[in-house]
């Protein structure tokens, strides 16, 4: 076996239009070791995942690994010189066992010609992987009947299984119940001895402290420190990730009204969300913190008629239902953009002007016929009013940037005159001058009197946006911050991750 | 910062829509007509008989019968879905409506009723059956490939059994009207063709169903959560189809003059032909009802020209090939052309 890896980063910059994701950024990551990487979304920690993936080629700089310069013109490039990376999107096969997944591609063969898989010598490979990670999972099962959990430590097992230099873990434990996370945990804790140099990408500082040597800490693309766990308390980590932030706050003039415009009593649905209740009223905009897989896109799309419900009521406007669907919340009042607005939200191949009409057809159609001159005033409408940037309102969507197309979906949804609006992370991918426009947005429909409810992995966004946030942690209500223009965003932060509170 | 007026009230800076006004002509938009006007030109002058009046009335003749059900297929496609049961559906109606009217006839019923009440009972079944293949296709994720395949083997067998595999001839003289008649010197069936063609292509562009259409076959998922009727776009636009294919069905009868098991066979795919042809995409949401009218004008003047010029039938089957994959790939480029802008 080799000695202790190492991998150095110098100078590494990466450059987008507009935006410098990662600027001159250095790191020294050594073997043996895991290393907790934290960084707030747009901290530039996903551009150096794909610099070192070979996703994407770096502006300027050098990675070394064991002092060799590395330089990648692709994923495969980045595997060949030592570098394994687990995403949290899983990528076996279902029904393919776990050797299969792990040796696939490079099946040990036999027989005349070498065309024949030898099975016996691929499932004793794989149980040697497997042992050595003391991993407990048969080989030959197959991958649809594992756990989320087990999955994702094969997963792990098959980065492994290429004597990787550099194992590169991205939020590997965000889809997971807490049980499963604890096993993953120890695999991963049981890397160290394999002299890998382990970089274990999380939001959530109980896993950093249970498993973590340091914690490296970016920050609008630069490195601001690695500092060993025992000196990372809470608030080391979260001073040095928000560093000095100066919040934008919400204009004073916004009122929230008497008038309960929804109001939500005991919805549960197995396994997302349970005990949930609250009350929306004219004119709030209410916010729901918490880490991903916390429920809230759940909650939200269960309240829509998106996603089934288990139980629990919703008054909305004063009408009570109990079977939500998409066609009865809209004709209720309430309208939502949806987290994945690509897949969700539009129709990529048909046209702004279509795209802005969508949940609206049968308004602005009339009597059921509709044309483009019926059309193209909506389209117009809202381009202005979202000041949407489009040289064609008859071009595809998919012409848009993640901005504009975002503005569309809200045009999309305004359009059908909705009380209340649900944004799930509208501003994720998009610009800081688009962000701000998204952000005017609610602030308008607040002063008109409507009611928002804001879902938001960009805790200062909360701050800077709502009357009030519900904290929401495995899918129940943990805490309520009722002051966000006097609350500072380490509370926040603290409060979502639970435990770590007190 | 820039203030956004989600009010409405302010002046609202419009965007320059007007800016970039399309060019009111492409040619690039009109490769398919300018290549089928080209090959009737082509034939005019060198297949004997192409442009006569008569030659012309029996290519519209022709095309009309699996146009009104390619009209259908249109939606079917643009939906992202496929029906693959209509040439078994055309046999089978024919035969069921020969075998009601044969039965009440003998019964001592007048002709025009049993008919009335044959036809009914086709539409009716047609209808049934295209709502339960768009209701497993909603509820149930059951591919219409599937679906429509059973629906093929059941129509056909449903056909031979029906009528005993003996074509049945029990229809009255008027009735033979709607497959050999002519008004003006215009066969009957162009008439109903282009009606089907100027409904169809009304719907597909002026209605709120048709817009429906193209986005649940553009992202179903999107439509959905945008509150479109998914479920009941899939049930009406495979109901549509099968209403298509029984008017198909009393023209062929008419025009064979009786109820045959027979008829039909793979016009399932002449029909599918005509539609990718005419640049509807198989993978949904897109496609144009005018497309599949110059698609299916398209393969009908190619076939009778090719007949007229005495070009051996088994090599119309290869032409027919190279037409497809050729519409395929142009499309395919177009695509990619547009794409890299």
């Amino acid at each position: 076996m080799m000695g202790p890896a190492k991998l150095e980063i110098s100078n590494l910059t990466k450059a987008y239009p507009g935006v410098l994701a990662l600027d001159d950024f250095s790191a020294a990551f050594d073997g043996g070791k895991v290393y907790a990487l934290l960084g707030k979304n747009g901290s530039g920690k996903s551009t150096f995942v794909k610099c070192l993936s070979g996703a994407v080629v770096p502006t300027s700089g050098e990675i070394r690994i064991d002092g060799v310069e590395a330089r990648f013109k692709g994923p495969a490039d980045a595997n060949a010189a030592g570098i394994a990376v687990v995403y949290q999107e899983l990528s076996l096969i279902l029904d393919f066992t776990v050797a299969e997944n792990i040796m696939l591609g490079r099946f040990p063969t036999m027989g005349p010609g070498d065309i024949t898989v030898d099975w016996k010598k691929t499932n004793a490979h794989v149980q040697d992987i497997l042992t050595s990670l003391r991993i407990d999972i048969p080989v030959t099962r197959k991958i649809s009947e594992l756990s989320v959990g087990q999955r994702q430590v094969i997963e792990i097992a098959k980065a492994m299984s290429l004597n990787p230099r550099v194992l590169l873990l991205d939020e590997p434990t965000s889809a997971l119940a807490r049980h499963e996370i604890n096993s993953l945990l120890e695999v991963v804790r049981s890397l160290r001895e394999k002299g890998v140099a382990i970089i274990f990408i999380t939001h959530k500082l109980n896993e950093i402290r249970s498993v973590a040597d340091y914690v490296t800490v970016l920050r609008d693309g630069r490195l601001v420190g690695t500092v060993p766990i025992d000196v990372a308390t809470p608030k080391v980590i979260v001073d040095m990730m928000f560093g000095e932030t100066t919040l934008q706050s919400r204009p004073a003039d916004l009122k929230v009204g008497e008038e309960i415009r929804l109001k939500v009593t005991d919805l549960h649905r197995k396994d997302k969300y349970e005990d949930i209740s609250f009350d929306l009223r004219a004119g709030e905009i209410l916010g729901i913190a918490g880490m991903l897989g916390a429920g809230r896109s759940e909650l939200l799309r269960g309240i829509f008629g998106a996603d089934a419900i288990d139980g629990g009521t919703i008054v909305l406007n004063g009408t009570e239902v109990r079977r939500p669907t998409v066609t009865r919340m809209k004709k209720l009042g309430l309208a939502m953009t949806m987290e994945n607005r690509k897949e969700e939200g539009l129709i990529q191949i048909m046209s702004i002007e279509d795209n802005l009409c969508l949940a609206s057809l049968d308004e602005v159609g009339q009597r059921g016929f509709l044309s483009h001159f019926l059309q193209a005033p909506v389209a117009e409408k809202w381009i202005g009013r979202l000041q949407i940037k489009v040289s064609d309102a008859l071009q595809e969507v998919q012409s848009l940037s993640g901005g504009n197309q975002q503005k569309v979906v809200v045009g999309n949804w305004l359009n059908t005159d909705p009380k209340v609006v649900f944004f799930d992370e509208p501003t994720r991918g998009i610009d800081i001058v688009a962000k701000q426009q998204i952000f005017q947005i609610m602030w308008d429909l607040s002063r008109r009197g409507l009611s928002v409810v804001f879902v938001s992995s960009e805790l200062e966004e909360l701050l800077e946006v709502c009357h009030r946030i519900l904290i929401m942690e495995a899918g129940r209500f943990i805490g309520e911050v009722l002051e966000p223009e006097n609350t500072p965003i380490e509370t926040l932060y603290a409060m979502c991750m639970g435990e770590m509170a007190k | 910062m820039t203030t956004s007026d989600t009010t409405g009230k302010g002046k609202g800076s419009f965007a320059p829509l007007a800016a970039t006004r399309r060019p009111f002509f492409k040619l690039s938009d009109f490769v398919l007509e300018a290549i089928l006007l080209a090959i009737i030109l082509l034939l005019a002058f060198t297949a004997p008989g192409f442009a006569t009046w008569d030659n012309w009335m029996n290519i519209l003749r022709n095309a009309a019968m699996t146009g009104i059900i390619a009209f259908g297929m249109t939606f079917v496609l643009i939906l992202g879905e496929i029906d693959i049961s209509v040439g078994s559906g055309l046999a089978f109606f024919g035969c069921l409506l020969a075998v009601v009217t044969d039965s009440m006839t003998t019964a001592g019923w007048s002709a025009e009723i049993s008919i009335v009440i044959g036809v009914v009972l086709c539409f009716g079944i047609a209808i049934l059956a295209g709502m339960f293949t768009g209701w497993v296709r909603h509820v149930l994720a059951v591919p219409t490939f599937i679906t429509t395949l059973a629906w093929m083997a059941a129509f056909r067998g449903g056909a031979y059994l029906l009528t005993g595999s003996f074509p049945v001839t029990p229809y009255p003289d008027w009735f033979f009207f709607f497959g050999s008649g002519a008004i003006f010197g215009i066969p009957f069936q162009a008439f109903v063709f282009l009606l089907v063609f100027i409904i169809t292509w009304f719907i597909s562009r002026y209605t709120v169903f048709g817009k429906s259409a193209y986005a649940v076959g553009g992202n179903a998922e999107s439509a959905r959560l945008s509150g479109i009727n998914v479920l009941g776009i899939r049930m009406a636009v495979m109901s549509m189809i099968g209403v298509f294919t029984v008017l198909s069905a009393i023209m062929v009868s008419s025009q064979i003059q009786a109820g045959n098991p027979t008829v039909g066979v793979t016009w399932e795919f002449t029909v599918i032909t005509a539609c990718v042809i005419g640049g509807v995409s198989l993978m949904g949401g897109k496609g144009r009802v005018w497309g599949t009218f110059v698609g299916v004008l398209f393969l009908s003047i190619m076939l009778n020209g090719m007949t007229l010029l005495n070009i051996d039938e088994y090599w119309q089957y290869v032409a027919r090939a190279l037409l497809i994959l050729g519409a395929v790939l142009i499309y395919q480029v177009q695509a990619m052309n547009a794409r890299r802008g």
